[in-house]
């Protein structure tokens, strides 16, 4: 179980996250206009995926991933938040729900709550994938004597 | 060589591009981006692919923009990617890290972990689906009656297992944790193999199945035998920049293939050579066509074109090829015209008629005209 306070572990569920849902709790933590300041604007960037082929045990470069990161600081609380493909305001909302939960806002038990439904949310989805795909599983049998 | 530049109305210009993209629009609904991202994921698969861009949306995006033509979308991925920086290279990942989705052994029956076929037509005929023509809205899955498998497993790959019989050679280099990457320095050969596999990664994958196939069809002399093929997703892992943690951004869902190969003559303890393939989305196609020519490339040789990384690294990249090839129907007048006036003045020479009878005094041997031309 992924925990929401732990500050990999919420970086992991925000980047999972709907934008919507980031965006909502975003809108809730600037209801009341606390101090923002973004140290860094969401901007699409490439990440490079090196994998280690199993062959020679060497890394390459399989191919770059869209992302776009977003940081800020919420009221003295820095929040980062990285989210997949092209979405600045998902990574923007990202960062401002992962510093109000740094920080201890009044809607933190709420994010928490929400985060862990995803968390729950994907680890159901993962599991239906495995078992449906384990579903197939064959027993090839080898046929002698037969053309 | 030399580019003569050519002018012409912009607004004709507008005006064929305006109606390219009336054959899109057409008279039916219009394609939804999430709709191609969803149902046309082997095209979108292909664009990444060759895009060296993962980017399921965008991809999804420039396949509608390009009208199917998945070249076409993977150079708007590239263009694409070019305008935008570079964050970070990703934590190396192992290819066992993969959540597999489909994992299948030609060469190992019993391989551990089982034959998991996954989502695949590879068993059944080739034949249309009428039905689709109607639409086709039930899922056919439904109303399966799963069994709770738990998490899913960690699939061990068949080199491991073969690594552990002794019968793959232990790598001869140390780990490179620091691999060329050919998006920013061109290629030099002899490649190393880092250099190899990303761009047999971006290779286009009509080029990287077709100089596949040749070694089958005696043009080299891998034969392989694939060890496994498996799709899934692979993490795409960064350090949290506070805590110094490796953290998962997202996954990319991959297709990985591995092929053993029978080298005797090569090594003084028979053992496997070995070939591998891993490319974005789902294009086995590609991945094991990547696994022959990685085997193939192996062996150092330019007996066969397959086996020649120089050439198969200049032939493989939809990019390179898509410019060459296409660049022709561009305007090439000033290379026509001095064709045109060579043929005139050697046809002159000869004293070739008009009715293109040679005159009967005329033994003079003129050298041909070349394929030379001077804006290309």
């Amino acid at each position: 179980m992924a925990d929401p306070h732990d500050r990999a572990d919420r970086f992991e569920l925000i980047a999972a996250c709907e934008a919507e849902t980031l965006g909502r709790f975003a809108n809730d933590v600037l209801a009341d206009d606390p101090p923002l300041s973004v140290r860094q604007e969401p901007r699409p960037q490439l990440v490079m995926q090196q994998v280690r082929e199993p062959v020679e045990r060497r890394s390459f470069n399989l191919g770059e991933v869209l992302v776009t990161p977003a940081e800020v600081t919420l009221d003295g609380a820095r929040g980062f938040a990285i989210v997949p493909g092209k979405n600045e305001r998902a990574a923007l909302s990202g960062a401002i729900v992962d510093a109000a939960v740094a920080g201890g806002h009044e809607t933190t038990a709420d994010i928490v709550e929400a985060l862990e439904d995803i968390d729950a949310s994907r680890r159901e989805q993962r599991r239906r994938a495995w078992a449906e795909s384990k579903h197939t599983t064959v027993d090839f049998q080898t046929v002698e004597g037969e053309q | 060589m030399g580019y003569v530049a050519v002018t012409a109305g912009e607004e004709l210009v507008e005006r064929a591009e305006q109606l390219f993209e009336s054959q899109r629009v057409g008279d039916t609904e219009d394609v939804s981006v999430d709709q191609i991202d969803e149902q046309l994921s082997r095209l979108t698969a292909r664009a990444m692919g060759e895009g060296g861009l993962y980017a399921p949306r965008l991809a999804a995006l420039a396949v509608k923009q390009a009208q199917g033509d998945t070249v076409e979308a993977a150079f708007l991925l590239r263009a694409y990617r070019s305008t935008l920086e570079r964050f970070d290279e990703s934590v190396t990942v192992d290819p066992s890290a993969m959540i597999a989705s489909r994992r299948v052994s030609p060469a190992f029956k019993d391989v551990p972990g089982g034959q998991i076929l996954g989502a695949t037509r590879d068993y059944t005929q080739r034949l249309l689906d009428f039905d689709l023509v109607g639409g086709s809205p039930e899922d056919p899955t439904a109303e399966w009656d799963l069994t709770d498998e738990g998490d899913p497993d960690r699939l061990t790959n068949v080199t491991e297992l073969l690594r552990e019989e002794g019968l793959l050679h232990d790598p001869d280099e140390p780990d490179v944790d620091d691999p060329a990457d050919t998006t920013r320095e061109s290629v030099t050969h002899p490649a190393e193999r880092d250099e190899v596999l990303q761009e047999l990664a971006r290779g286009e994958t009509g080029a990287v199945t077709a100089l596949g196939y040749s070694t089958l069809r005696g043009y080299g002399r891998v034969h392989p035998t694939l060890a496994e093929v498996r799709v899934g997703e692979l993490p795409v892992r960064v350090e949290h920049p506070y805590t110094g943690d490796d953290v998962t951004v997202t996954h990319t869902n991959v297709t990985e293939s591995e092929a053993v190969v029978p080298v005797y003559e090569k090594r003084d303890d028979p053992q496997f050579a070995f070939g591998y393939g891993l490319t974005f989305g789902r294009n086995e196609r590609k991945a094991i066509g990547m696994t022959v020519l990685d085997a193939s490339i192996q062996l150092e040789s330019e007996e066969a074109p397959a086996e020649n990384a120089e050439f198969v690294l200049d032939t493989i990249d939809g990019m390179d090829s898509f410019g060459f090839i296409e660049h022709l129907k561009l305007p090439h007048y000033v290379t026509f015209q001095s064709i045109l006036d060579r043929i005139r003045a050697i046809r002159e020479r000869r004293g070739l008629s008009e009715d293109r009878r040679v005159g009967p005094d005329d033994q003079s041997a003129e050298t041909p005209v070349s394929g030379t031309s001077d804006d290309d």
